[in-house]
Formats: C-alpha cells, sequence, structure tokens
C-alpha cells in the first residue's frame, strides 16, 4: 500500500517565447516572451519588408537540460 | 561451560533451532494477522499528514502570490490580507435540486451573482481599473480560494479518520492524495502563467477565433464575450469569443442565445472549438472532431447553448484540442500553440463540408481568453 506524493517543485523549466508575424511577407520572428504581450498585439517593424507586425503566438518550450 | 549457557539449555532442553524459528514465525504472522489494519492506518496516517502539510506549503503559496500581485501590480492601498482572508472562505451555496425544473437559471443567477461581487470587491481593493489587472486579480484569489478548499477538505476528512480511528477513511483518502496532490500542484502553476498575462493552454480555442476576428469590428454581445462577423468561401461567420487579452471566459451560452434568437440569425451549423482534457497515453496538442456543446465549467453555459441549438435545429460541431489539466491552466506548450494552424485547417473543412455557400455559421472559440486579445 505505498503510493508517491508528487513534490510541489518537481516542474521542469519553461522557457517563454513570443512569435511576431508579418502580415505582408509572412516572415515569422521568434523572441522572448516580455510582460505585457499578447496575441494581436502590433509588434516591432518586419526585418524583411519593414511592415509592422503583429505577435501571432506565445508558447512555452521545455528548457533541454545540458550539464 | 558458564552456567548461562547451561541454563539455556535447560530451559530449551527438548526444542532445537527450528522449533524456535517456527515459533517465531507463527508469532509474528499472528501479530501481523491481528493488527494489519492498525498497521496500515498508521501507514496511512503518516502519508497523509505528509500530503497535508505538502498541500499547507501550497495554499499558503498561494495566497501570498495574490496579494504580493494585488499590492504590486494592483497597487491596493494598504494591506489586503484581512480582505483576502476574508474573501478565500466566502462561499456561494447551490441552489436545491429536490425539484430540478429551472435549476439552471437558479444557478446561473447564483455563480453571475458571484462573479459581479468578486469583481467588483477586487476592483475596490485595486483602487484601479486596467481590466487586465483586475481580471488577473479575479483568477489568483479564485485559485487560492481552491487551494484554501481542498486543504480543508483534505484536513477535515484526515482528522475525521484519525479521530475515529477508521481504517477505511484513511485508506480512501491515502490512494487519492496524489491525484489529489497533481490538481493543487497544477493550480499552483497557474499562479506563475496568470501573473504574467501569458496565454494558457485553455486559450487555444481564443487563439484560432482570433485570427478571423482580425481588422473586423468586434461588438461586445454578452459579458466579457465579443462578436465580429466575418466571411469565408461565401458563408457569413458568427465569429466569438471571450474579450482579451484579460483572463476571461466571458458568457458564450448568452451570446449564442442572443445570435440564435435576438438576432434571428439561422445558423447552418455551431461550430465550437476548445480545450479538452486528454487521457494518459494521448498525445498533447492532438485534435478531435465530434458533435455536441464543447464546453467545460458547471453546465450552465453548455445548457443555455444545448438548448438554444435545439431550439433552432442547429447541429453543433465541436473540434478540441487535448490536453492535460496541467498544461490547460499554465503557459501554453508549443505543442498546443502549434495545434492553431491545424485546428484553423479542421475548422474551414467543416465549415465547407457542413454548409453551403450562402449560409450562416457560428464559431465559437472556448476558454480563458488571458494574453489573447482579437
Ligand atoms: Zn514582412
Amino acid at each position: 500500500m505505498m503510493s508517491s506524493v508528487p513534490g510541489p517543485d518537481k516542474k521542469s523549466k519553461l522557457l517563454v517565447y513570443t512569435i511576431e508575424e508579418c502580415p505582408v511577407c509572412g516572415q515569422k520572428t521568434k523572441r522572448a516572451f516580455a510582460v505585457g504581450d499578447y496575441v494581436t498585439k502590433e509588434a516591432a517593424k518586419c526585418s524583411k519588408c519593414g511592415n509592422p507586425t503583429r505577435i501571432g503566438l506565445v508558447y512555452a518550450e521545455t528548457m533541454k537540460q545540458s550539464g | 561451560m558458564s552456567i548461562l549457557e547451561g541454563g539455556i539449555l535447560q530451559v530449551f532442553g527438548g526444542i532445537n533451532t527450528s522449533d524456535l524459528v517456527t515459533v517465531v514465525w507463527i508469532g509474528f504472522f499472528a501479530l501481523t494477522f491481528l493488527y494489519q489494519t492498525r498497521i496500515q492506518s498508521y501507514m496511512a496516517l503518516s502519508e497523509i499528514s505528509r500530503g497535508l502539510n505538502k498541500l499547507k506549503v501550497m495554499k499558503d503559496k498561494a495566497r501570498k502570490d495574490a496579494i504580493d500581485y494585488l499590492v504590486d501590480v494592483g497597487k491596493a492601498p494598504g494591506d489586503p490580507s484581512q480582505r483576502v482572508d476574508q474573501f478565500l472562505d466566502y462561499v456561494a451555496i447551490m441552489p436545491v435540486d429536490m425539484d430540478p425544473a429551472g435549476i439552471v437559471g437558479k444557478v446561473d443567477h447564483i455563480v453571475t451573482t458571484n462573479n459581479d461581487r468578486v469583481r467588483a470587491e477586487v476592483g475596490a481593493l485595486l483602487k484601479q481599473n486596467n481590466p487586465v489587472t483586475v481580471s488577473i486579480s479575479e483568477n489568483l484569489l479564485e485559485v487560492a480560494t481552491s487551494l484554501n478548499q481542498i486543504h480543508k477538505i483534505v484536513r477535515h476528512y484526515y482528522l475525521l479518520g484519525k479521530k475515529t480511528n477508521s481504517y477505511f477513511t484513511l485508506v480512501q483518502l491515502q490512494m487519492l492524495m496524489p491525484m489529489i496532490i497533481q490538481e493543487a500542484d497544477a493550480l499552483l502553476n497557474a499562479v506563475d502563467s496568470f501573473k504574467l498575462g501569458q496565454p494558457v493552454g485553455d486559450g487555444i480555442g481564443p487563439i484560432v477565433v482570433s485570427r478571423f476576428m482580425a481588422g473586423k469590428e468586434k461588438r461586445v454581445i454578452a459579458k466579457d464575450t465579443v462578436m465580429a462577423i466575418t466571411e469565408y468561401k461565401g458563408r457569413k461567420l458568427y465569429v466569438l469569443k471571450a474579450d482579451g487579452p484579460m483572463a476571461y471566459v466571458g458568457q458564450p451560452g448568452v451570446a449564442i442565445q442572443k445570435i440564435v434568437g435576438e438576432m434571428g440569425v439561422k445558423p447552418s451549423a455551431i461550430v465550437m472549438i476548445d480545450a479538452a482534457l486528454k487521457l494518459e497515453g494521448e498525445k498533447t496538442g492532438e485534435i478531435a472532431e465530434g458533435v455536441g456543446a464543447a464546453i467545460g465549467g458547471i453546465g450552465v453555459e453548455k445548457f443555455q447553448i444545448e438548448e438554444a441549438a435545439t431550439r433552432a435545429k442547429v447541429p453543433l460541431y465541436a473540434i478540441l484540442v487535448k490536453q492535460s489539466i496541467l498544461e490547460a491552466i499554465t503557459v501554453m506548450r508549443k505543442e498546443i500553440a502549434e495545434a492553431a494552424d491545424k485546428v484553423t485547417q479542421v475548422l474551414n473543412r467543416v465549415i465547407e463540408e457542413k454548409t453551403k455557400e450562402g449560409d450562416d455559421v457560428v464559431v465559437a472559440g472556448i476558454g480563458n481568453t488571458l494574453g489573447v486579445a482579437q
């Protein structure tokens, strides 16, 4: 009758990114999430064509443990 | 030969070692047989007690995080601790169900009253009215309340089992403990995503729908809920979601009732996009299609949507994105976010297959829309 109780702080490290999408040329730029970012928010100018981009996605990736 | 050795030999004169081992074994089995439940009760008690301590640490952390957010971001004047503690113990009493006719309306009334109260109180506490901050505060307080409730209930059964020495109460609680801790852990993890205003896994429906609403005129159609009218391959789409980027879930039930009722729209299909709890072994971000009202919660919205659809004889279609409870309430994972494109394709296909040109279609993105505007 043994069952294990997982600890509260056994989470894997997550890195959160913001993806900026250019509505004109489709260029996607990935950068670190900043507080205040939200999907559809206007973001920086497109590095390729200079049009204003919009935030298309915000998501987290599990950090790969290295060393 | 010493005196001691001689004495032992005398006492066990006719018994050899193997007989002695047998006697010890029989004694051991008799004891285990008689005190088995007591030993297990004791083990259960110590394990539940460890879990209970963890739950206490978790609920205290959620409470502290909520207070810190109210003070640091919400700029609450003074110390809100006392008010928060009152908040954590606030109860919503559900209506009597002996005469179930019309109970959904009553539940809706109580839930709405409670939600209005929460927002009014948080608003008064903050002395500022940035809707994103207010909505995040509401959610943080709700998480703290849930953890407080979980801790209280587990503590109740722990003490009850201990007091009455009830083996079955303790063992049942012991077996549930890992699941309870897992759920509490998910809630606590949600705090971090909420504080930063990051979209959560549950926001996949709103993300897909927001793409249809971009650049279109939005109108408020129900409390915290917005709708836009757009077009896809000759169909007129009535697209709705909760009002982002606030941490709202909105009232899609009321919105759909309004579209089908007051606005007199005769849709040929209602398509709902929502996150769904995956079973263990299923992949995160997997897409499932189905029929029926894809919406969780207490059941009021689901009832309203089913009723509106049934009355108007409109088929309900569901597109679900699988995820765990932890993934649904914490920052959106890459696998879920990347399902957005596939969901859009499925949605387009469903619209093309189930409706024809000139038809009206309602598309609802269900879920918490934190960090997802439109
Ligand atoms: Zn561009």
